[in-house]
This record gives C-alpha cells, structure tokens and sequence, in this order.
C-alpha cells in the first residue's frame, strides 16, 4: 500500500497526528517562503537601478562607471553587465567543452568497462573530488595551475594559432597574470564530478539486455555503447552536462581568484576579464546606493539562470523517466 | 580433415577487412575511454599533494591555537568561527530539512512532492553567492556585517540538501515497517519518529554530514556577511567573525611568506576535514552505489 494511503487510514490516526503532519508541512511551506524572500529581496534590492536604466540596456552595456563627475556638474552613471555576462558564458562554455567529452568517456568506462574492484575506488575518487573546497581548488590554481596553464596550453595555442586569430592571442612579449582559459579551465575541473556522477548514473540505468541483443547481433562493445547505450540516455547526459554547466555559472571564489577581475571585455581569451560572480564578489563589500542595488541586479541574473537551468533538468529528467518507464 | 575443407575453414575464419578495421576501432575506444576515467581523478592527487607539501612546514601547535594578531600568528579563531558558523546553519538546518524531508515522503500528495522536489532543485541550483547576497540584504542593513547573516547564508544552502536526503532515505523504507508499527495500534506521529525515521537515521546522518562540510567549506557567501576578523569572536555573533575559508582567500594573494604558507596550512585542514567527513559517510554505502 502507498505510504501516505496507509498513514491516512482513519483507525491509525490520533488526534495529535494531525498537528503532527501540520507542523511537518510547515517546513516545506517554509522552503517555499524562502525562495519568495530570496526572489522578492533581490528584485526589491536592484529597483534603484531600475529608476535610472532598463534592463535591456543593463544587460547590453559593458561599462560600468560610478559616478564620474562630468563638466556641468552632475554626475554620469552607468551601470552594465555585459563584460560580466560575457566572462561568465565563456568560462563556461570552456568548463563544459572540456569536461563534458572527458567526464562522459570516464563515466563510459566506470560503467561499461571497468570491474567492480576497480569502479568502486574510483567511483568514490571521483565523488571526493566534488568533497574539496572551491577556495582550496582556487588556491591551488593561483600557486600552481594556472602558471602551468600560461607556460604550455595557452602559450602553445597563441604561438600557433594565435597568430591568425586575435582572440586567441597573447600580449605580445608579456603573458598576463589571470586569464578568461585558466578560469574556465578549473572550472572544467571543478565540474568534472558532476557530470561523471549524473551520466553514470543514467547510463547504468539503460537495461543490459538491450545491449546483449546488439552484441549478440555481432557488434563490438563500442559499437553497443555508441549505437545503444547513448542514444538511451542521451538526455540523461544532456541533463548532466546542464547541471554542470549550471554549477559552472554559480561557482564564484575559485573563479575570482584566477580571472583577474578585470573591466570590459577582453580581446582575448588569455587576458584577464570577471564573471557576474567574481564582479558580485569583488564590489557588494564597497558598493552603496545604485551601485549596490546593480550588484544586487547582477545577482538576479545570475539567479535567474540559474534557476531556468534547474527547471530545464527538471522537465528533461521527467521526460526521461517516462521513457524508461514506457521501454 | 582434407586438403579442401581444411581451405575452406580457413577461409571462413579469415577476418575480413570491415571485421579487422572494427575490433581495431574497438580496442581504440576502449583506450579512449581508459584514459579519460584516469583524467578524472586525476586532480584529486594532485591537488591533495601540492596542498600537503606546501603546507607542511607551517603546521605547528602556533598555527592551530594561536590568533592571527599574535607574535606567532595562527588561526585559531578562524577555526572557532567556521564551527560556530556552520553549527549554527545546522541547528537551523536539521529540525526543518528533516521535517520537510519527512513530509514530503510519508504525508504529501503526490501534487505537493512534485511542487517541493521542485522547489529543492531551485534552492540545489542556487549559486552561493546569490544566498550570500539574500543574507546580506536581509540583515547586515539591521545588524551590520556579522555572523548571524554568515550563518543564515549558509543554512539556506545547506536545507535543500538536508531535506533532499532526508525525503530520499524515508522512502527507501519497507512499507511493511510502518505497516508492522501502525497495527500494533501505534499512533502515525510516533510510527514516524520512533519507526521509519529511526531506520533511515543513518541516511539522514549522511544528509546531515554532507551539508556540514558543505558549509565548512563556503566562501563566497562569507565574504560580505561574517567578513572576517583578526580577533577571537566566540558566540559573539552580532559582530563579524573569521572563518577558515575566509583566512585562505584573504592570504593566498599576500606577499608574505608566512601568510601564504597559512593559507595553504588551512587549506590542509580544511581539505582534510572535508575529504574526512565524506569518506566516513560515503564509503558505507559504496556498494549499494556502485553494483
């Protein structure tokens, strides 16, 4: 029987079972209130702003100025998150380009290939990973990472084909401390447990038999995994590879710590630029008036994001689940 | 075997070139795959190790229970504060996530789990920073920068993560558990608490755990609400308080030697309480993960 058909059953319940089940619903009204608070307090917080530009302009403008004071007396303000916005996509899609074919194969092999001796230490491994710190993460690649990054990827990339594309070019002579790659490159680490995690998770849930039937037709493993395995839980890795890129957008200290918080948008992917959270990060402490309430603005977006990617999962992983059920 | 059929089962095992070209592609992937679940991993030893050799040399009884303002700095109070602020979010934390976890398992119509599982996917998804701006806005204009807000950052991101274990674990209970208790004429509240609850503890434990170094391990949420501090705070919360996440970023981009060794000795211990906690909870239940 249903859990909640059986505590139902009249001649189970006490008196107290109802203020028992009240209170215990009280705590998932108060998640629900939370969440009003949290979107109510930031769309309140950023209306300041709101008086003196719209948001389409707030989205499409680079700069940011606070309050220059201008030849006839008054004071020019603009408030912009272009740069940041342009910071956060690029370090992510970087992360994900990196860590989407990477955590996907792995997870390929954890579940298809590997024997239990060897996918139960490393399914743990890779679950500590994600157990780390991000400022230690963020540490480890002011000290260590990043240099490594400058002295052979990014050095290889710019003296090759950096040549022909600018964007992919160096300061002539001088690579710069922070860059846009290493950001999105540790991000890629950072979000590499993830996505081994979700999409291991959905592979291991199409049935074997499936792949026995392909196999017993004469094709090769990879053949099975290409042909069955993925194409069945494609939108599990679809899902996956958005949950990633979701944590991705968020992650703020390790990112600010190598980005180099830099205004405008940079010419090229290893100059130094910011992200809506490093920006966030950097400013909320000084800001006061319509600066603070754009930083505030900065947080809605990224909230905003976020929150449509969370949905999204939530629509394709339903989705999925249908299909399993239906097959 | 004559001469003929012998060339004609040779012949028929011989692998055609499209069979040939197959296994080959085959074996390629496999190395492909191989390697990529090595990457993976990968970062974990390097990071652990990089951290423990440039942190070793700084880890003395000074580091550990000395304050940053003394002769020989350390950072005791950073340590004092990151407990007291992520045992705070958890007080906050546990009554309501395991309450909402337990509601939406044992009592919620189906409609209300799929509006509260949604509403835990929002508040998972929420970046850090965005529950740090929330605390901020809502009490450092009344209380200024303290750690109350640090704490409330914290506790609203550790909640889903406590209700969303609580809820998973309640419902991998045997029906038949709660059937045993509820006719031996034992009321629905006390079957709940004293029955399913009571065998899905570890797993709530697990819940609890995971959410714990969760919030020991935040930073970005602290930056503008406890903000950080060289004195010893204890239980003072309406004022700012230090944080061990906190002393990391502040000293990873000094130029003293010494404040960047601290930042890194830290960032020892902080790593070594995090891999702890999840290696005690997680290993367990590895198996069960796994197979």
């Amino acid at each position: 029987m249903e859990v909640r058909a059986l505590h139902s059953l009249r001649g189970a319940r006490v008196a107290g079972d109802k203020y028992f089940t009240r209170l215990m619903s009280a705590a998932v009204i108060t998640l629900g209130l939370l969440l009003i608070a949290l979107i109510g307090s930031l769309v309140s917080a950023s209306m300041p702003l709101w008086a003196i530009q719209t948001p389409l302009s707030f989205l499409s403008t680079p700069a940011w100025i606070t309050g220059i004071e201008q030849a006839d007396g008054s004071t020019l303000e603009v408030y912009g998150a272009a740069a940041a916005l342009f910071g956060t996509a690029v370090t992510s899609l970087i992360a994900v380009a990196f860590a989407a074919p990477i955590g996907i194969f792995g997870a390929i092999y954890l579940v298809e290939y590997a024997p239990k001796r060897v996918a139960i230490p490393l399914t743990f491994l890779v679950e500590l990973i994600a157990a780390i710190p991000s400022v230690v993460f963020g540490l480890w690649a002011v000290k260590d990472l990043s240099l490594r990054l400058r002295d052979s990827i990014e050095w290889w990339i710019a003296s090759t084909i950096g040549q022909f594309i600018p964007w992919l070019s160096e300061e002539p002579g001088s690579p710069s401390a922070d860059s846009i790659f290493r950001a999105g490159f540790l991000l890629a680490i950072m979000i590499l447990p993830m996505i081994v995690a979700v999409s291991r998770e959905f592979m291991r849930s199409v049935p074997v038999s499936l792949r026995e039937g392909y196999v017993g037709m004469g094709a090769t493993k990879w053949e099975s995994i290409r042909d069955v395995v993925l194409p069945t839980a494609r939108i599990g890795l679809i899902g996956a590879v958005l949950l990633a890129l979701g944590r991705a957008l968020g992650e703020t200290i390790a990112v600010t710590m190598v980005i180099g918080n830099a205004e405008g948008i940079p010419s090229s992917l290893f100059l130094p630029g910011n992200t809506i959270a490093s920006k966030i990060a950097n400013t909320i402490g000084e800001a006061t008036d319509v600066q603070r309430s754009a930083v505030v603005a900065l947080g809605l977006a990224l909230f905003i994001l976020t929150f449509v990617i969370s949905i999204l999962v939530r629509v394709l992983i339903r989705r999925f689940a249908v299909i399993k059920a239906v097959s | 075997m004559t001469e003929a059929s012998k060339s004609i089962r040779d012949e028929l095992l011989k692998p055609d070139s499209g069979s040939v070209r197959r296994s080959r592609i085959d074996w390629i992937m496999r190395r492909v795959f191989e390697a990529s679940a090595f990457l993976t991993v990968l970062p974990l030893f390097v990071v652990i190790m990089f951290v423990f050799v440039r942190a070793l040399p700084w880890l003395n009884p000074a580091f550990f229970f000395n304050n940053p303002l003394d002769p020989e700095p350390g950072i005791f109070n950073a340590i004092i504060g990151s407990i007291q602020m992520s045992g705070l979010a958890m007080l906050i934390t546990a009554p309501i996530g395991i309450a909402g976890g337990v509601y939406l398992s044992e009592f919620a119509s189906s409609r209300v789990v799929s509006i509260g599982e949604t509403l835990i996917d929002i508040l998972l998804g929420v970046p850090s920073i965005v529950a740090g701006i929330f605390a901020y806005l809502l009490l450092v204009p009344v209380l200024g920068f303290s750690a109350w807000a640090g704490s409330l950052a914290l506790a609203v991101l550790t909640l889903p993560i406590v209700m969303r274990t609580t809820q998973e674990v309640m419902r991998l209970v045997p029906v038949s558990i709660r059937e045993a208790s509820l006719a031996l004429g034992i009321p629905v509240w006390r079957t709940t608490l004293l029955v399913t609850l009571r065998t899905a503890f570890p797993g709530v434990l697990t819940g609890l755990v995971l959410a714990l170094s969760r919030a020991l391990g935040e930073t970005a949420p602290l930056l503008f609400t406890a903000k950080g501090t060289n004195a010893l705070n204890f239980l003072e919360f309406g004022t700012t308080m230090n944080a061990m996440p906190l002393v990391i970023y502040r000293y990873a981009g000094a130029a003293e030697d010494q404040l960047v060794g601290q930042a890194w000795a830290t960032a020892l211990v902080l790593m070594a309480i995090a891999l702890a906690m999840n290696v005690a909870v997680r290993w367990r239940t590895i198996d069960s993960r796994v197979a």
